[in-house]
């Protein structure tokens, strides 16, 4: 099984920290949560059904790693969704972390509010349940379809944007 | 219709069966609804991240290493001389060692004066101001070093002298911080994490019994993670993160 995580970690591990540092967007937090999310699911192995993936398992867990660093770190952002707070993008983690993933996807996504970002990568690009993230965030079904909503229509705008400007 | 509901139609999710059958009758008779809803597809369909995102190598190698340990660990053979050289604490040691040599200053200190145990009940800071880089290094490697310590005090091996060495190197990490602190004026971190030295040492100790062997770990286990918790909570305050 030992084996089984190195390889995972060699070939899998880009998505984890890819898809951590989107939550997360803090370079730090990210590997963190990655580090947390081996070592709960080596701890937990036994648990671990064979047949499954154990990439996505890790995967699952690493995500889960970064919404609570995220919530221990950031706990006003789980308030924030009916004051559409705005993300701090100007924060060195933020510019560090954007530079990482550097996509056009990236940049759009500096308008959002933190919630919507965070239900915006759990939905579309972690494909979880409105429900799963509603009971993950600690909000109503409606609070999450919300922030999707919001997210899908700023990023569109913005991407309509950028595209136009090629900027 | 709005786009919300066709939002959740793309996704498949969030509607009832009911729902969806009414938002496919609508597409099948309004060809403009039908062209929005093309519309909206290709807009998120395109909301993809292409580029991928490479964790550093040195972060893989940190992950690579925190399995091995574990695995090590869990079958309580870790050989003696690699467990004296932990590759990533060594590392952080090492970089605090080369940051001294070229004489960077580093303030790092911790408030408080409460000399009632190892660590200090107000909070700790971190201040560099012109050297966020260096002290980040610093307060990273020390994390390190601590969740490491941590981690090996709970897995310790239940052969006395395994038991022993691994002390021996956790107490020889714990002095390359302690002189990194001591060397850049920060003597209230120095002085924490001179106070593990005597715990650790006689943790090690040939005649320690398993009871005090217990109340040791639990001690340090909690003054481990005092001390973790404070510096997280300083890098938070001090970065305001994300």
């Amino acid at each position: 099984m030992e084996a089984e995580f190195h390889e995972a970690i060699s070939l899998r591990s880009d998505r984890w920290f890819a898809a951590c540092l989107r939550i997360t967007r803090n370079r730090d937090l990210a590997e963190d949560a990655v580090q947390e999310a081996l070592l709960s699911a080596w701890n937990k192995r036994h648990q671990f059904r064979h047949g499954a993936r154990l990439d996505t398992w890790i995967h699952r867990i690493a995500v889960n790693a970064a919404l609570q660093l995220l919530r221990k770190n950031r706990p006003a952002m789980f308030d924030a969704l009916e004051r559409d707070v705005p993300a701090d993008s100007d924060s060195p983690e933020a510019i560090v972390a954007n530079a990482m993933i550097g996509s056009k996807l990236s940049r759009a996504m500096e308008e959002l509010s933190e919630m919507e970002r965070v239900c915006f990568v759990l939905k579309h690009l972690e494909q979880w349940r409105i429900a799963e993230i509603a009971e993950e965030l600690g909000i109503s079904i409606s609070a999450a379809k919300q922030a999707v909503f919001r997210a899908v229509k700023k990023l569109r705008s913005r991407m309509t944007d950028i595209k136009s400007t090629g900027s | 219709m709005n786009d919300d509901t066709l939002t959740l139609y793309y996704y498949k999710d969030g509607l009832s069966d009911a729902e969806r059958r009414e938002v496919e009758a609508a597409l099948e008779r309004d060809e403009l609804l039908r062209k929005r809803y093309e519309a909206l597809c290709a807009d998120l369909d395109g909301l993809a991240d292409a580029e991928t995102v490479r964790a550093p190598a040195d972060m893989k190698e940190r992950w690579h290493d925190s399995i091995e340990r574990a695995a090590r660990i869990e079958r309580g053979r870790e050989p003696t001389r690699e467990r004296f050289v932990h590759l990533p604490s060594f590392a952080w040691g090492s970089a605090i060692a080369a940051t001294l040599a070229i004489g960077i200053a580093i303030g790092f200190f911790l408030a408080g004066e409460n000399g009632s145990g190892p660590v200090p009940d107000e909070g700790v800071q971190v201040v560099a101001a012109d050297q966020p880089q260096t002290r980040n290094a610093f307060s990273r490697g020390l994390k390190v070093h601590l969740r490491d310590s941590r981690l090996d005090l709970a897995n310790m091996p239940a052969d006395n002298v395994d038991r022993s060495m691994l002390i021996m190197h956790i107490v020889q990490q714990n002095r390359l911080f302690e002189r990194a602190a001591q060397e850049n004026q920060s003597e209230d971190l120095a002085r924490v994490l001179r106070a593990f030295e005597p715990v650790l040492l006689r943790l090690a100790a040939d005649d320690v019994t398993p009871e005090e062997a217990s109340r040791l770990q639990a001690q340090l286990a909690f003054e481990l993670n005092v001390m973790l918790t404070k510096l997280e909570r300083a890098a938070s305050n001090d970065s305001s993160s994300i």
